[in-house]
Parts: C-alpha cells; sequence; structure tokens
C-alpha cells in the first residue's frame, strides 16, 4: 500500500449520518489485515464502532480487540486523568486535586481543555516509534460531525495563539507540527448525494485547508449510485408502467450521485464512491468489502 | 384512551419540537408540519437552524433573518397552496441569540467585558448543550411574544440526545453552583478572586491546577465570573420558564427518525429519554421510507430482452430488500413508540426544496395519503 494509506494518522470527519464510522472502520480493518499495528478512536461516542465489528465494547483504556488491531473511545474525564498523571505522577495529588469538586467545576470552565487532552491522547500514541509500547503503525480518528471535528482539531492551533506560553501552549506546539505534516496526516471528508452533506464537506474542505493547514487527503461519497438505464432502455420500458417508475426513482438517485461528484470535484483531492449497500444491518463482511474499496481508490 | 391523531395535534398545541440525530430531516418536516397547521386555519411559525438553502430559498428565508418573516401568499399561491392562516418561518443564528441574551440581560458596564472574554466564546459555542440551550432560550423568548397559534422549532443535531433536554440545567450549573457561589462570595472584589483561587488549599492546589492549564488562564476565568455575576438571577429565571415551557401541556414532542437500522436504535434511545421525563410525544414520523414495488413489476419484465432485463432484476431485488428494511425498522419502531401515533414518510425521488414538495409531504403527516 502507498499513498494515503502511508499516512500515519487518517482523519475521518463529514455531517453527521453520512457514515464517518463505517468508513473509519473499514479502513481500520483493512489497515490491520496488511499487518500494519492500527489504532481506530471514537470521541466520546458512546463505544458503538466495537459493536459494528462484531466486538465487545471498547471504554477509555487502549484495547487490543483482534491481531493488529486496537481500539479506543477517548472520553474527557479519563483522557484528563491519564495527562494530568503524565505531568504530577502522583496518584494522589491527582485525587485530591482533580477529584475535588470545584476543580471539576472549574475545569469545565476552561476553554478546550477537554479537547486538548483528548487530541493528546490520540497525538501521544502518534509521537511513539511504532515498536514502542503504545505505538501503533496506523491511527484512524473517527471523528465527530463537522462542527466539533473543526473545533477540536483547532484546538492546538487556537492555543498557540492564544496563549503564546504556558504549560497548555508547549503541548499544543508540538500537535500541531503532527496534525499540519501531509507527510504524517491526511484528513478524508465523507459526504452523501445530497445537498447539505455536500455542503458541509465543501465547507469543511476549505476550513481545513485554509484555517488549518490540515491536508484533505480524500473525499468519499457514500452510497454512491451509478447510473444503470439510458434512454434507449427507458424507451424500451413504453406500456410498463411499474418498472418506469422504478427506473425513473433510480435514475433519479444517479443524477443525484452526478450532482454531487460534480460538486465535489471542487475539493483538490482524490474522489472515491462507495456503493450504496442495501443490507437489514451492517456487518463486518460489508466493512472489508468497503474497506477493499478504499484501499483500491486510494492506492 | 388512544392519542390525539398528528391533524389533532396541530390543532391543538402551542408548541412542537421536532426532535432526532443529523441528517434525517427534520427541518423539512418540520416546515412541513407548519405549512398544514396554517392550513388548518392556525397561523403557525417554523423556527429551523440550519436549512438547505434550496428549502430557505422556498420559504423565502434568503438572509439570516433571526426574525420571523411571513411566506407570502402569492409565493405559496404560485406552488398552488392556499393557506387558511398566515405562516411565518424564521432562521435562529445561534451566536447571535447568545450575543442578544448577553446584551439583555448583562449590566450595562460589564456587556464588552463579556462578549469580548476568551470564557465566553466557550460558552456561547463549544460548551456542550449552550447550542441547545439557546435554542431553547430562543423558543421561550418567542413562545411569550409572538402572536402565532403554534411554533414548530427545529432543534440543532445533537451528538448526544440527553444535551438537548438537560441544556437548561447544564447551564444553569454552569453558571449559578456552589463553587461559583465560593468564588464570587460578594464580600470579595474582583480584583481579589485569583488571590482567593491561588491560597485555597494552602496554594498546593492552585500551582497543581496552574501547572497543567496555566496561571493566567485562572486569573481570566475569575474576572469572567465576576463579570456574569449579575447575570445569574436572569439565567436561572429564563431556565425556569423554559422548562417550564416544555413539560406544559401545550408542548409536544415529535420524534424524526430515519429508517435505517442505526438510524433505529437512535430513535429508541430519544424516545426513552423523553418517557423518562414525562414529556407529551406526540408521534414519530419515520422519514425517507422506502415504498415496495407494485406486484405487477416482476410480471411486466416478460418479453424483455438481456442485458436490459437482468439490470431491472438486479434493480427491482435491491429496491424490495430495501423496502423490506424499512418496512422492519417502521415495524420496531411502531412496537417501541406507542402510543404515540407512527406515520410513515416516503422517500420522494427528489429532495423535498419546494413548497409543493412540503406539501406532499404533508399530506402523509396528516394521513391524507398512508404507507405502511
Amino acid at each position: 500500500m502507498s499513498g494515503l494509506l502511508d499516512r500515519r494518522l487518517l482523519l475521518v470527519t463529514g455531517k453527521g449520518g453520512v457514515g464517518k464510522s463505517t468508513v473509519a472502520a473499514s479502513l481500520a480493518l483493512r489497515l490491520a489485515s496488511a499487518g500494519l499495528r492500527t489504532l481506530l478512536c471514537e470521541v466520546n461516542a458512546g463505544r458503538h464502532l466495537g459493536q459494528m465489528l462484531g466486538h465487545p465494547e471498547v471504554g477509555p483504556d487502549v484495547t487490543l480487540v483482534e491481531p493488529n488491531l486496537s481500539m479506543v473511545d477517548l472520553e474527557p474525564d479519563a483522557s484528563m486523568r491519564e495527562y494530568v498523571l503524565s505531568k504530577i505522577r502522583l496518584e494522589r495529588v491527582y485525587r485530591a486535586v482533580f477529584e475535588n469538586r470545584m476543580v471539576r467545576y472549574f475545569l469545565r470552565f476552561i476553554p478546550a481543555l477537554a479537547e486538548t487532552v483528548m487530541l493528546g491522547k490520540v497525538m501521544w500514541h502518534l509521537r511513539q516509534w511504532p515498536d514502542a509500547p503504545g505505538g501503533f503503525d496506523r491511527i484512524v480518528l473517527d471523528l465527530p460531525a463537522t462542527g466539533h471535528a473543526l473545533t477540536l482539531l483547532g484546538v492546538p492551533q487556537g492555543l498557540v495563539t492564544a496563549l503564546p506560553s504556558g504549560p497548555m501552549a508547549t503541548e499544543a506546539g508540538w500537535m500541531l507540527d503532527y496534525l499540519t505534516d501531509p507527510v504524517i496526516t491526511a484528513a478524508l471528508l465523507v459526504s452523501l448525494p445530497e445537498e447539505l452533506p455536500v455542503n458541509e464537506t465543501l465547507e469543511l474542505a476549505g476550513a481545513l485547508r485554509t484555517r488549518l493547514s490540515v491536508r484533505v487527503g480524500a473525499v468519499v461519497l457514500n452510497q454512491s449510485v451509478p447510473s444503470r438505464f439510458g434512454k434507449a432502455d427507458r424507451a424500451a420500458l413504453s406500456g410498463r408502467p411499474a418498472l418506469t417508475a422504478l427506473v425513473q426513482a433510480y435514475e433519479e438517485d444517479a443524477r443525484r450521485t452526478e450532482e454531487a461528484l460534480e460538486r465535489l470535484r471542487s475539493v483538490d483531492a482524490p474522489l472515491v464512491q462507495l456503493p450504496r449497500l442495501v443490507v437489514p444491518q451492517l456487518g463486518r463482511g460489508e466493512l472489508v468489502a468497503l474497506g477493499d474499496v478504499l484501499a483500491e481508490a486510494l492506492r | 384512551m388512544s392519542a390525539p391523531s398528528l391533524e389533532e395535534v396541530l390543532r391543538t398545541r402551542r408548541v412542537l419540537v421536532c426532535v432526532g440525530a443529523g441528517g434525517v430531516g427534520k427541518t423539512t418536516l418540520a416546515a412541513a408540519l407548519a405549512m398544514r397547521a396554517a392550513a388548518l386555519g392556525r397561523s403557525a411559525l417554523v423556527c429551523t437552524i440550519d436549512p438547505a438553502r434550496r428549502l430557505a430559498n422556498a420559504l423565502g428565508l434568503t438572509w439570516l433573518g433571526n426574525a420571523p418573516t411571513e411566506v407570502r401568499p402569492d409565493v405559496l399561491a404560485g406552488a398552488g397552496i392556499t393557506l387558511a392562516a398566515p405562516l411565518q418561518a424564521m432562521m435562529l443564528d445561534l451566536k447571535a441569540s447568545w450575543d442578544e441574551l448577553i446584551e439583555r440581560q448583562a449590566p450595562p458596564g460589564q456587556r464588552e467585558r463579556i462578549l469580548q472574554n476568551r470564557f465566553y466564546q466557550t460558552l456561547s459555542t463549544v460548551l456542550a448543550g449552550s447550542q441547545e440551550y439557546i435554542a431553547l432560550e430562543r423558543l421561550g423568548q418567542l413562545r411569550e411574544r409572538s402572536e402565532v397559534e403554534l411554533i414548530v422549532l427545529d432543534t440543532p443535531p445533537t451528538a448526544h440526545a440527553l444535551d438537548f433536554l438537560d441544556a437548561p440545567a447544564r447551564i444553569l450549573d454552569f453558571l449559578d453552583n456552589e463553587a461559583a457561589r465560593w468564588l464570587l462570595d460578594p464580600a470579595l472584589r474582583a480584583s481579589r478572586l485569583s488571590l482567593r483561587l491561588a491560597r485555597w488549599g494552602g496554594g498546593v492546589a492552585a500551582r497543581t491546577i496552574g501547572r497543567i492549564i496555566g496561571g493566567d488562564t485562572l486569573e481570566e476565568l475569575a474576572t469572567f465570573l465576576s463579570a456574569v455575576s449579575g447575570m445569574n438571577e436572569g439565567f436561572r429565571q429564563r431556565a425556569r420558564s423554559v422548562r417550564a415551557l416544555l413539560s406544559s401541556p401545550e408542548t409536544g414532542f415529535i420524534l424524526v427518525a430515519g429508517a435505517s437500522p442505526e438510524r433505529r436504535e437512535e430513535a429508541l434511545g430519544f424516545e426513552a429519554v423523553l418517557g423518562d421525563r414525562g414529556l407529551q410525544r406526540d408521534g414519530v414520523v419515520v422519514n425517507r421510507v422506502q415504498e415496495e414495488p407494485p406486484a405487477s413489476a416482476e410480471s411486466e419484465l416478460a418479453g424483455l430482452e438481456e442485458p436490459l432485463r437482468g439490470t431491472l432484476v438486479r434493480t427491482l431485488a435491491e429496491t424490495r430488500a430495501l423496502a423490506e428494511r424499512d418496512r422492519e425498522s417502521v415495524r420496531v419502531l411502531r412496537e417501541g413508540m406507542a402510543p404515540a401515533p407512527l406515520i410513515a414518510v416516503p422517500r420522494f425521488s427528489s429532495e423535498i426544496h419546494d413548497l409543493g414538495a412540503l406539501w406532499r409531504a404533508g399530506s402523509y403527516l396528516l394521513g391524507e395519503a398512508v404507507i405502511l
């Protein structure tokens, strides 16, 4: 594998409901099956990725769920604890200070603190050599929907600007270097053939490029419907109202796919289509198949 | 006693809140509900958060107004729609609503200090629940001031269903709890707050926190808290009245769900949350349900040649599989949501962006047309 899948940190985002988790899980499965030690991260998402992959729930501790594939659901409190302990090293002091009700209250006020410690955990793993304890060859981060994703990714830059010095700025500095290095990090933007998701993808691509300097590695149009019926086919169906209606509805979806592709081409990144799958419940088999499509297209 | 039909709901409620995950079509259905209420003779306002541009244009919302605008009768007539009462629409600008709230409630000398403070930026944009809070707060304000008989609120997409209903409590807790009161002891002047923080716990606590987040940040926080402290009573009152409005018998919730299995689970989770809080569930709308192709489709295949025939067989099988999946979702949701009425709205062949399409969606909502 080369190209996009060589990036050590893959960020997956898009509008709510477009299939971000499906894409993230497919990618992670594919990377792991290629022998790369892979970490799949969700952000405080209620741990549903594990279920999708047929594993028990994984919480805020990094857990190996199958050969080469580890998972974690980042949670603000657990990440905070881990971060603070890495700084002060004394469990006793942590408990006395950070588990105090009033301190917890103040911490909620601190702009970007929850985001800093969660993103910091991902970046810490990225910083380790792949062979070192806690190190991974690849990290796939299943980000929240557009707005929250931009907030999360914008945290290091915001901190570097707002607080030129101090402990949070130091952390933010190296995180920013990793996030904006196109050799290390790339974002995959997931979209659907509908107006609003495409609007969001375009806005997101612009914000990543101009505001955050994060490389957009690919745009993924999920649930694509390729055209199947031409004019001659439609003509052959005259006098067959049920089939005519079927073809018309199908081709309307195909037209929407074309329209979305047309608009998404304005993003300067490879455009990958994932097919619309009709199954009662997405399972591992579908994720493997989608992973193959992604790997092939992003080679 | 059976639950009232959606028509009954549109005739009686004063507020309807459309809830559900992002991307299921809440905005469109909120607009269709308001339009039908107006058709039934009740003046209605649909309050949207982030409508598709074409839908916004169709409703005549060409700029982010943050104030109600009437959907022009001649535009409606152009789409063949005559309403018995006026229909208004507005787009909520959440950030502007926060700024307006501060401008209204803050002591004059403090306004600029608050609006410029970094903590205010967090409070008004990224703090969990703040968007939901301001949407509800604006709803309360509109309900007090607006003459319209029904307000239909489209809600911001929530990552976690709970955020929405807990928003007033969380914001209040944020501004007004034991810790804040301790910090803001009136005997202390603002300039000495950071001193008090520094001394707290013999200085160990403040030093430790300072090592993690920086000492300047603590000081800035103290300044912010003292600036907003005068507003707490105002916030408390507003949050109380918003909570009262949500649980009032005049207010109902419409749960909008998608038909895919993942969306179905989200909807069931949300239903449980509404139920736990004793909120009035007026209906469940499953949007974009695939209709079953007629049985005659298979017999129409006779006499067609390959490869067209094969492609049709495949397309027909996929469509039937999708319809089957959606029918199962509707069945599960109907069971899980009873006794609230469940309404299936079909996938239309194009996105609903014009007034005529909104009207057609409305005919399913009112039971004039039915699938499943």
